[in-house]
């Protein structure tokens, strides 16, 4: 039996990026995303390249949904070895003042809240395995805030702590918790926004590195904190950002 | 493999730490350079490597002594042509004094060893991936630098600086595809917490972290060997913390 992921956000960008290369790992994936059709998407491409992966759709701001989706899950496969929460975004670039509240409670329920909630239904089934790896998504701007992102910077540090929170109600059954914290990224959600051009006017020089991320620079460290090599880590935060920050 | 081909040196490869960190680098391809001040104990390592089928060859090196990381480099360079990955793993715990306490003899030694240490063998071994536009340098902290220790306050203080001299060198070095990162791990079941408590002191400890998993050699080199693999070829400046749970900032 292969282990198995699930991974929110599968869809696109980054989350698409980590379905691929646990797929590749050996893993049967499965990738859970708002948007179906994107996730089926996802799903073609790994059984293209010989791997194993369900499509699954979930708002994982809804308990329903994600007690649903999760069920669904266990009962086909009867397990969940590792839990990637990669569901999230900042949807938003606005001064505090223009924030409605339906906008700011939007920003904190999908990244926040989704990640509880996810780990709510999944956390008691490795509990029971007492084996499993939970790896949640912060940002580099969970340490250094951001102007006109003051809900995402909020929800990011909130996972930050969430997780360490989590990893220590975890540890005794042998569950672990930790977050990767990517930097600036290239996903189609942010390259519809910008130029290329522009941004690496923008990033270039604020990154030692000298260039923005691509999505499988991030997945490589999720797949790392799936791996025995990892075994000793729990409530830590992984940043891969090309030296953006050092925190 | 995730490293066949690459040349890395593993300062203090004889023991602990390092001695996982070198069997790992041969396991997964590379050629591995174990340099340490006990000459006998590296050749046991590099003995194992290449029961193992690894190429590796030891070397005596004394971190502290800016000639003899200069010696270990040309031989280094003589024998092997190039260094992808360096890790900085030589270091000492001891002696236990507090800071009124702690004379200047041991002051210095600590920092020479642990600090300095990295200093030399950055120094020398730089310009090598500078001009080949790539390489690795992996240096172990510690978590006592984050935490603080009574009684080691030289040591903590030496780690410290350690995060520091790799979050600079890591900005220095970027422009050059060089990546340069530091662990932080926790107690881990080797000779070092065995300095100073008793055996039973010792397990007790390791067995108390979060996590119920007593924090081995091999627990440390696994990230350090993802560190020097071309899939981390993202990160730098960074430090993670490999603890069991123990702390998490």
């Amino acid at each position: 039996m292969n282990p198995v992921a699930l991974i929110t956000g599968a869809g696109n960008g980054i989350g698409r990026a980590v379905a691929h290369r646990l797929a590749a790992a050996g893993m049967t994936v499965v990738i859970a995303d708002y948007d179906l059709a994107a996730a089926e998407q996802v799903r073609g491409e790994i059984i293209q390249e010989r791997g194993r992966a369900e499509a699954l759709s979930v708002d994982v701001t809804v308990a329903r949904e994600v007690k649903a989706l999760v069920t669904d899950v266990e009962q086909r496969f009867g397990r969940i070895d590792a839990l990637a929460n990669i569901a999230g975004g900042s949807f938003y670039t606005k001064r505090i003042e223009d924030f409605s509240w339906r906008e700011w409670k939007q920003v904190i329920d999908v990244n926040l809240k989704g990640t509880f909630l996810m780990c709510r239904e999944v956390a008691p089934i490795m509990q029971r395995q007492k084996s499993g790896r939970i790896v949640n998504t912060a940002s580099n701007y969970a340490v250094t805030g951001s102007a006109l992102r003051t809900p995402y910077a909020a929800a990011k540090a909130g996972i930050i702590a969430f997780t360490k929170s989590l990893a220590l109600e975890l540890a005794a059954d042998g569950v672990l918790a930790n977050t990767v914290a990517p930097g600036p990224t290239d996903t189609p959600r942010v390259m519809e926004k910008e130029s290329v051009e522009a941004r690496r006017r923008r990033w270039g020089p604020n990154i030692p590195l000298g260039r923005t991320a691509v999505p499988q620079d991030i997945a490589e460290m999720y797949y790392f904190l799936t791996t025995p090599e990892s075994a000793a880590i729990t409530g830590q935060t992984f940043h891969v950002n090309g030296g953006v920050v050092m925190p | 493999m995730r490293l066949k081909d690459k040349v890395a040196v593993v300062t203090g490869g004889a023991q602990g730490i390092g001695r996982a960190v070198a069997l790992g680098m041969g396991r997964e391809g590379a050629k591995v350079v174990v340099a340490d001040l006990q000459a006998e104990t590296a050749q046991g390592t590099v003995n194992e490597l290449q029961a193992g089928s690894a190429e590796a060859l030891a070397a005596e090196v004394d971190v502290a002594d800016e000639a003899s990381v200069k010696r270990l480099a040309q031989g280094v360079f003589d024998r092997l042509g190039r260094v992808d990955i360096l890790v900085n793993g030589a270091g000492i715990y001891y002696p236990k004094a507090s800071v009124v306490e702690l004379s200047e003899q041991d002051w210095d030694r600590t920092l020479n060893i642990n600090l300095g240490g990295n200093f030399f063998c950055c120094r020398e071994f730089v310009p090598g991936m500078r001009a080949q536009k790539s390489g690795r340098i992996i240096s172990l902290a510690s978590g006592i630098a984050h935490y603080g220790m009574k009684q080691f306050a030289h040591y903590a203080a030496s780690k410290a600086a350690v995060i520091g001299f790799v979050k600079s060198l890591a900005r220095e070095l970027a422009a050059d595809a060089i990546t340069v990162n530091a662990v932080c791990p926790g107690s881990t079941n080797t000779s070092m917490p065995r300095q100073h408590r008793s055996e039973e002191e010792v397990m007790a400890r390791l067995r108390s972290t979060p996590l119920p998993h007593v924090l081995e050699p091999e627990d440390i080199a696994g990230p350090i060997l993802f560190l020097a693999s071309d899939a981390a070829a993202y990160i730098t400046g960074q430090c993670y913390n490999i603890n069991c749970g123990s702390y998490m900032f």
